[in-house]
């Protein structure tokens, strides 16, 4: 498949849009998932008459009552433990937890329970759920509400990852998740909760989890990145262009599975590799990408692979906006690729 | 005569201000005066905060209006500086009670340089070491079971110390609460818990949070005693703190205390939208009904000491000045540079932080914009 073919897949579905933003892309597809399947239902802490604390399940509980869409107490162990539970025994569950960086205390439900199943069943048992949750920094939250923990999930074999950085994406990773036969840790970008707009289409459609998305088209180098750093890792290339660089841009749009294929074509044209992420550095899932592509590429690359990514310390509060890359950042990161 | 497991909250009060049961004597005219001059500090100072936050001048509050008597109560049953504190992020009122400087709280909200905590928090969570007041953390409940840990080093250092740990209702649902409680129980660790009890998890109440008629009764499956207070009630508070800790620091193991309070304001800047959410204005005003700060006025009038109205007024407009005051004062002190990002994250500084800083040196000294890289 070319790039271009690429570039219109991602865009494709149903004729009718509508602009929204992405977190209206989240609750939509909910809506549209509780009505569709009624094996589906909603939970987590402040979900129900609030809502959730920044709104992304306004109004479902109105609309589907207390039985679809319901607070519980707060413990996360007991948000993934009761999911879990409920997709052995059926169900379609969407757990919430509200911030990533709560994701701590329901950790051994999601390692030990959610991820190993399947696996330790023989298949006889499975738990098809999403766990959705708020992640990454820039809005002054500190360590406590801005951490990216993806790749503790990404580590654990039985896990399925998504991140999407765009309205259509979340819209259609969702409701692939919700469907789909596996436990899904499914990363909300806050950030770009309001910040990202598009278009959506109104009917339904899902995005394959596993597939990473061109945004923009390139001869000189690739730029990688997944969820709250797409809209800089553009910028960057819109900055390069107008220096007479043509920049590649992928969206991973999930990280487990990965789409190896698009980033192994795409580097072998270009020769050059910069991933972009805002988790530290150390253990990053980037690293894999980055080890996958010299053990496949090693012979086409013209530079090493440059990695962008968090400082190895716990998100600052005053230097929020210093620790994430940004678009300077992230062409630095490029040029620095192009002189090698 | 204060016993645990009651069914009703122990209290000395009405909530009119009339003693229901003999009034110890060291509640005094001064006391209760110097108690009522701390809750209309912690009051304001919430006020205060919340403009701060419209203004855009700090991102993140917790208000802890309505449960003064709890904060203010609990913080004159402990020893200061001597026992532990395992605070939650709405303790400001016990942090102030306890002789906390405005300036400290404030430099923490503002993320200052004056900040003892160095601006890596978010707002509204800070620590100070020499109040044993340790830093507040966001992540709900994993302050429990370290709490039960400085009891253990308390009892196994011999010390006289005891640590209390405070949080609200809803954190009585996360397992590290239950863990904590265990471990303490069957440690016989001093660690005095304190659940105050505002009803509200966020959105979700107490009625939803569990199904235990209290939260007090809880403490019987850990083995140690749980006693239910009416949390505005200062004097409740009080002589039930002070009773409870002694019997802590006698060795006589862990103990849970409940202060049935209520939370006037919003949860935080994040939701000033409750009243249209999930709480009726009905509530609130019945709760409204039985503030703290109120009930200890009424009380001095009992007592035939009333409080002279210009007298409030004047502390409510000192308040004000102070905490403008602490602002100034915390601002001039400018924030902290991109350089402190890289310390306090070891005991010392191994080589790939060392390299990062260079990399951030080099592109803060080439950026031409600032700030945003
Ligand atoms: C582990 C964890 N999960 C979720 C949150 C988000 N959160 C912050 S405050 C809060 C409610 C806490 O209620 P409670 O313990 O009753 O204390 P209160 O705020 O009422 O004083 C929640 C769910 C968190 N901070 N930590």
């Amino acid at each position: 498949m070319t790039a271009t073919q690429k570039l219109a897949q991602a865009g494709a579905g149903a004729e009718e849009t509508r602009t929204l933003t992405l977190i209206q892309a989240v609750t939509e597809a909910m809506r549209e998932e509780l009505a569709r399947d009624e094996r589906v239902v909603v939970f987590g802490e402040d979900v129900g008459a609030r809502g959730g604390v920044f709104l992304a399940t306004a109004g479902l509980q109105a609309e589907f009552g207390k039985t679809r869409v319901f607070d519980t107490p707060l413990s996360e162990a007991s948000i993934v433990g009761a999911a879990v539970g409920m997709a052995v025994r059926g169900m379609r569950p969407i757990a919430e937890i509200q911030f990533a960086d709560y994701m701590g205390p329901g950790f051994d439900q999601i390692i030990s329970q959610a991820a190993k199943i399947r696996y330790r069943s023989g298949g006889q048992f499975t738990a098809p759920m999403v766990i959705r949750t708020p992640s990454g920094g820039g809005v002054k939250g500190g360590h406590h509400h801005s951490q990216s923990p993806e790749s503790y999930f990404a580590h654990t074999p039985g896990l399925k990852v998504v991140m999407p950085s765009t309205p259509y994406d979340a819209k259609g990773l969702l409701k692939a998740a919700v469907r789909g036969e596996d436990p899904v840790i499914y990363f909300e970008p806050k950030r770009l909760y309001r910040a990202a707009k598009g278009e959506v289409p109104t009917g339904d459609y899902t995005v394959e989890i596993g597939k990473g998305a061109v945004r923009r088209e390139g001869r000189d180098l690739t730029i990688i990145g997944y969820g709250g750093v797409m809209p800089d890792a553009e910028r960057a290339a819109a900055a390069l262009a107008a220096e007479g660089v043509e920049a590649e841009v992928i969206d991973l749009r999930s990280l487990v599975p990965w789409d190896r294929e698009l980033v192994l074509e795409s580097v072998s044209r270009t020769g050059r590799a910069v991933l972009v992420s805002e988790a530290p550095r150390m253990a990053n899932f980037m690293g894999e990408v980055a080890y996958v592509i010299q053990e496949e590429l090693f012979d086409q690359l013209l530079s090493p692979v440059v990695q962008v990514a968090g400082f190895d310390i716990p998100y600052p509060y005053v230097q929020d906006k210093i620790y994430l890359p940004g678009p300077n950042r992230i062409a630095a990161a490029c040029v620095q690729a192009l002189n090698y | 005569m204060i016993q645990p497991f009651t069914s009703d909250p122990l209290r000395w009060v009405s909530e009119d201000g009339q003693p229901i049961r003999e009034l110890p004597a060291r509640f005094t005219p001064e006391l209760l005066r110097e108690l009522h001059r701390q809750m209309v500090r912690a009051r304001e100072f919430d006020k205060k905060l919340v403009t701060l936050l419209r203004q855009g001048r700090t991102t993140f509050y917790a208000q802890a209006s309505g449960m003064e008597a709890t904060q203010v109560g609990l913080a004159h049953s402990l020893r200061v500086g001597h026992d532990w504190v395992w605070p939650y992020y709405r303790d400001h009122t016990l942090g102030l009670a306890m002789g906390v400087s405005m300036l400290d709280i404030v430099s923490q909200c503002l993320g200052t340089n004056s900040d003892l905590c160095r601006g890596r928090q978010m707002p509204h969570h800070f620590g100070v070491a020499d109040k044993r007041f340790v830093s507040i953390s966001s992540s709900i409940a994993s302050q429990v079971p370290p709490a039960a840990g400085t009891a253990m080093a308390q009892k196994y250092l011999g010390t006289d110390e005891i640590t209390v740990c405070t949080f609200g209702d809803g954190a009585t649902s996360e397992g590290d609460w239950h863990a904590g409680l265990n471990m303490a129980g069957a440690s016989g660790a001093p660690c005095l818990f304190v659940c105050e009890n505002n009803q509200w998890a966020i959105s979700t109440h107490l009625r939803e949070q569990t199904a235990s008629e209290t939260i007090h009764i809880k403490a019987k499956a850990y083995g140690m005693p749980g006693y239910y207070v009416d949390g505005n009630d200062i004097v409740a508070v009080m002589e039930v703190m002070g009773h409870v800790a002694e019997r802590v620091r006698a060795g006589e193991g862990p103990a849970l205390v409940e202060c049935l309070t209520y939370r006037i304001g919003s949860h935080s800047n994040a939701d000033a939208d409750a009243e249209k959410h999930y709480r009726t204005r009905e509530e609130v005003a019945e709760w409204e009904a039985r503030d703290p700060i109120t009930r200890v006025e009424r009380l001095l009038e009992h007592l035939g000491a009333p409080i002279d109205p210009q007298e409030i007024r004047d502390l409510v407009a000192a308040t004000h000045r102070e905490v403008d005051e602490a602002v100034l004062t915390a601002e001039a002190t400018g924030q902290p540079g991109w350089e402190i990002m890289f310390e306090d994250v070891y005991g010392d500084k191994p080589v790939h932080l060392e390299l990062q800083e260079d990399f951030l040196r080099a592109e803060q000294g080439t950026a031409t914009t600032g700030g945003r890289a």
